[in-house]
C-alpha cells in the first residue's frame, strides 16, 4: 500500500517493533569531532537500543556507540547523518540523538538565545 | 662559523622561546614475534589499554577543563571495544600485542591524517598519542617527558605528552608537520607557548639552541646572541612576554588589545563562570525574569540580581539590558502578538508602549548603578527618539528616588544596534553613550529573512559579510564619536567569524562563557587586521 505520509517527514517512528530512523544535516562548527563525538557516543550508550549511523548516503551502518567507529567515518559540517535504532526506547534514542546535534552538542549550552 | 640554519614555518601560537632542542623520542621499534599465545597477548594488550585509561584519568584530574576535555576524548577511544576490535585479526593471525597494537592503530591513524578536512586530520595526533601511550605501556617503556625549559623539536606533538611537560621554565614548539587547528595548538595558545608548525623536516642535534620565533613564524637553529637579542627586541612587549592574559583581555600577534565580556543569560550562570576570565559582563539579559509577570513587576527581585552581577564583576563593567521582549519572546499579558511579531512592538518599542514595565526596571538600575559599574543596553533601537524618551524615563524615576532619599547613580545608557537603520545612521545617534552590535537580529533583518526559518537558512547563514560591512560602517563612525562600540551577537562567539570582526575594527567582543577558551586562543593567532599569523611575508 503507498504510505501517504509527506516523504519530508524524515523521522519514521514505528514504535511496536522498536525501530526508529532519522536523517539530520550536521550544519553546525566542527562536525563530530573531538569533544562532539564524545558527547554523542556517551548519550547514544545511555539507551539500550543498537544506535547506529550512516554518512552521505553510505550503506555502511556504524555502531553510534562507539567513539573509534564515529572518529573514522570522517563525519564533517555539512554530512548528513542517517541515525537509525532497534529495540528498547528506539523512537526516545532517536529524539534524543537529533536534538543533540540540533543543539550544537550542548557546545553553546544555556548560550542558545540570541542576542 | 656556519651561517644559522633558518627554516619558515606558520606560527600556531605566538611569542618568542630560546632554548636547547629536545628531539622527539622515535617510538623504539616493536618486536615482531610473540612469545606466547594470542591469548596471552590479548590479554597483554587489555592491561596495556587498561593502564593507558589509569594514566590519562590522572593526567585529567590535575589539567584544566579545557585540557581535560582533550584527554576526556582519548580515555573514550581507549574505553570502546572497537579499539580492541580493530587489533583483534592481527592477534589472531599470530601477532605479538605491541605489534598488532601499532599495525591495527598505524592503519586507522592513515585514515584519518587522509581526511580531506583540516579539522579531521589534526585529529590524527590524538589518536597517534593514544597509539604510543599503550605501546609504552606493553614495553614497559613509558613516554618520556623532556628537560623543562628546552624547545621540542619532531614530527608532531600529542597532546598527553605537552600537559604532563612542566612548562613553567618557558621554552617552545617546533613542528615538521603539526597543524593550527589541532588540541595541541589550541593548549600553547592558552598557556602562551610559543609554536611553529609545517617547518618540514630539517637537520639539528638534540641540545643544540635553537630559536623560536613565532612572530615572524621562523625557526633559527645554533643563533647567535645577537640574532637572539634583535628578535627578542622587535618582538618588545608582544613577545617574549606575550601572556593570554586574565582579566578579560586578550592581544593579537600584533599587539592590539582586545577586551572579553560575558554574555550572562541567567543569573545562576553567575555560579559557574569565572569572574577573572572576563572584563566584567558586556551583555546581562533580563528575560529569565520574565517567566511570570509578577517577576518581571517585581523592582526587589530585578534589583537583588542586578546587585548580584555587580559582586560578580567587581570593579569591572556590567551592561544590563532592558527586557527585550515581543518578537519570540513574550510574556503572557504583556507583550506583541505573534502577528506582529519581529516587525511589531518588541523591545524598547514595548517598553515605551508599556513604560509600567520600564519604570520597575529603571528604577531597580538606578538604585543598583549607586553599587557598582553598571551600564544600562536599550533593546532595538531604531531612531534616536526612543533613547531620549527613554533617558526621560529614568529622569523621572530618579527624581522621584531622590525625593525619598534612596541612594542612587544615574547609569550610562547605551543602545543595541541590531536594526538596520540605525546600523546605518549611528552618527545620528550622539546621545548614546555606547554602541552594541546585536548582530543575530540584524542579520535577520538585513536579510529579510527570518532567523527561525529553515527554508530561508541559506540567507540567514549568508550575511556574515553584509553585516561585517555594517560593522565596519558602524566602528568608523563610533570611533569619530569617541562612543565605545563592541559585539554582543552570537557571531562574536564563533572563532570561524573574528578574523572578519577584528577586520571591521571591533575590539570589544561578549561571548558565551563556554566559547572564551577557543575566542580567546583564536585571537591569540591572528592579527589586528584580521589575517592569521601565519605564513611569514
Amino acid at each position: 500500500m503507498m504510505d501517504s505520509r509527506p516523504r519530508k517527514e524524515t523521522t519514521e517512528v514505528a514504535e511496536v517493533h522498536g525501530y526508529c530512523q532519522t536523517e539530520i544535516e550536521v550544519t553546525h562548527g566542527f562536525g563530530l569531532h573531538a569533544r562532539p563525538s564524545v558527547t554523542f557516543t556517551r548519550l547514544a550508550k545511555s539507551f539500550p537500543c543498537t544506535v547506529e549511523i550512516a554518512v552521505n548516503g553510505s550503506d555502511v551502518w556504524l555502531n553510534g556507540k562507539s567513539i573509534v567507529k564515529i572518529m573514522g567515518a570522517k563525519i564533517r559540517r555539512g554530512s548528513v547523518l542517517k541515525i537509525r535504532a532497534h529495540g528498547l526506547r528506539a523512537a526516545e534514542a532517536i529524539v534524543a540523538l537529533k536534538a543533540l546535534i540540533e543543539r550544537n552538542f550542548d557546545e553553546e549550552k544555556k548560550h542558545g538565545r540570541t542576542a | 662559523m656556519a651561517e644559522p640554519l633558518e627554516i619558515a614555518g606558520i606560527s600556531a601560537s605566538p611569542g618568542i622561546a630560546v632554548g636547547p632542542a629536545h628531539l622527539a623520542t622515535q617510538m623504539a621499534p616493536v618486536a615482531v614475534g610473540s612469545r606466547n599465545t594470542s591469548a596471552a597477548e590479548r590479554h597483554d594488550l587489555q592491561e596495556a589499554i587498561a593502564a593507558a585509561i589509569a594514566e590519562l584519568t590522572a593526567l585529567a584530574e590535575r589539567s584544566d577543563e579545557e585540557s581535560a576535555g582533550i584527554l576526556d576524548f582519548q580515555i573514550e577511544m581507549l574505553l570502546d571495544p572497537a579499539l580492541m576490535g580493530i587489533a583483534e585479526e592481527r592477534l589472531a593471525a599470530g601477532d605479538g600485542a605491541a605489534l598488532a597494537w601499532v599495525g591495527a592503530l598505524d592503519l586507522y591513524i592513515a585514515g584519518i591524517a587522509a581526511a580531506p578536512d583540516e579539522q579531521v586530520r589534526a585529529r590524527a595526533v590524538d589518536v597517534i598519542d593514544i597509539r604510543n601511550r599503550v605501546l609504552g605501556a606493553l614495553t614497559g617503556k613509558p613516554i618520556g617527558d623532556f628537560p623543562p625549559g628546552s624547545v621540542f623539536v619532531g614530527k608532531d606533538l600529542e597532546p598527553s605528552l605537552f600537559l604532563a611537560h612542566d612548562w613553567t621554565d618557558g621554552g617552545g614548539v617546533v613542528l615538521f608537520d603539526g597543524s593550527v587547528s589541532s588540541h595541541v595548538a589550541m593548549l600553547a595558545r592558552t598557556r602562551s607557548i610559543p609554536m611553529v608548525v609545517a617547518t618540514g623536516p630539517f637537520e639539528i642535534d638534540g641540545g643544540e639552541r635553537v630559536l623560536v620565533d613565532a612572530i615572524a613564524a621562523t625557526v633559527v637553529v645554533a643563533p647567535d646572541d645577537t640574532r637572539i637579542r634583535k628578535t627578542e627586541a622587535r618582538a618588545g612587549p608582544a613577545g617574549a612576554a606575550v601572556k593570554l592574559d586574565a582579566g578579560g583581555l586578550a592581544h593579537t600577534i600584533d599587539g592590539a588589545e582586545i577586551r572579553l565580556s560575558a554574555i550572562i543569560n541567567d543569573p545562576a550562570e553567575l555560579a559557574v563562570v569565572d569572574a577573572s576570565s572576563f572584563a566584567g559582563i558586556g551583555l546581562m539579559r533580563t528575560e529569565f525574569l520574565v517567566g511570570s509577570p509578577a517577576n518581571a513587576l517585581n523592582e526587589e527581585k530585578h534589583y537583588a540580581i542586578y546587585r548580584e552581577a555587580l559582586r560578580w564583576a567587581g570593579a569591572a563593567p556590567v551592561t544590563i539590558r532592558m527586557l527585550d521582549l515581543g518578537g519570540d519572546k513574550t510574556l503572557p499579558g504583556i507583550g506583541g502578538k505573534s502577528s506582529d511579531s519581529f516587525m511589531g512592538l518588541r523591545g524598547v518599542r514595548l517598553l515605551l508602549a508599556r513604560p509600567e514595565l520600564a519604570r520597575v526596571q529603571a528604577r531597580a538600575l538606578l538604585r543598583a548603578a549607586a553599587h557598582g559599574n553598571l551600564e544600562v543596553l536599550l533593546p532595538m533601537i531604531t531612531v534616536p527618539g526612543e533613547i531620549d524618551a527613554m533617558r526621560a524615563i529614568f529622569e523621572e524615576e530618579a527624581a522621584d528616588l531622590l525625593r525619598r532619599g534612596t541612594e542612587i547613580r544615574m547609569p550610562e545608557i547605551g543602545m543595541m544596534v541590531e536594526v538596520p537603520a540605525a546600523a546605518l545612521t549611528l552618527d545620528g545617534f550622539s546621545n548614546a553613550a555606547f554602541f552594541s552590535f546585536g548582530t543575530n537580529d540584524l542579520a535577520q533583518y538585513v536579510m529579510a529573512a527570518a532567523r527561525g526559518s529553515s527554508a530561508v537558512a541559506g540567507l540567514y547563514d549568508a550575511a556574515a559579510p553584509v553585516v561585517c560591512r555594517l560593522i565596519a560602517q558602524g566602528v568608523e563612525r563610533a570611533n569619530a564619536m569617541k562612543r565605545p562600540i563592541g559585539i554582543c551577537g552570537e557571531m562574536a562567539s564563533d572563532p570561524r567569524h573574528l578574523p572578519a570582526l577584528l577586520a571591521a575594527g571591533l575590539r570589544h567582543f561578549s561571548v558565551a562563557p563556554n566559547c572564551i577558551a577557543d575566542v580567546r586562543s583564536a585571537i591569540a593567532g591572528l592579527r589586528s587586521n584580521g589575517l592569521p599569523a601565519a605564513e611569514r611575508n
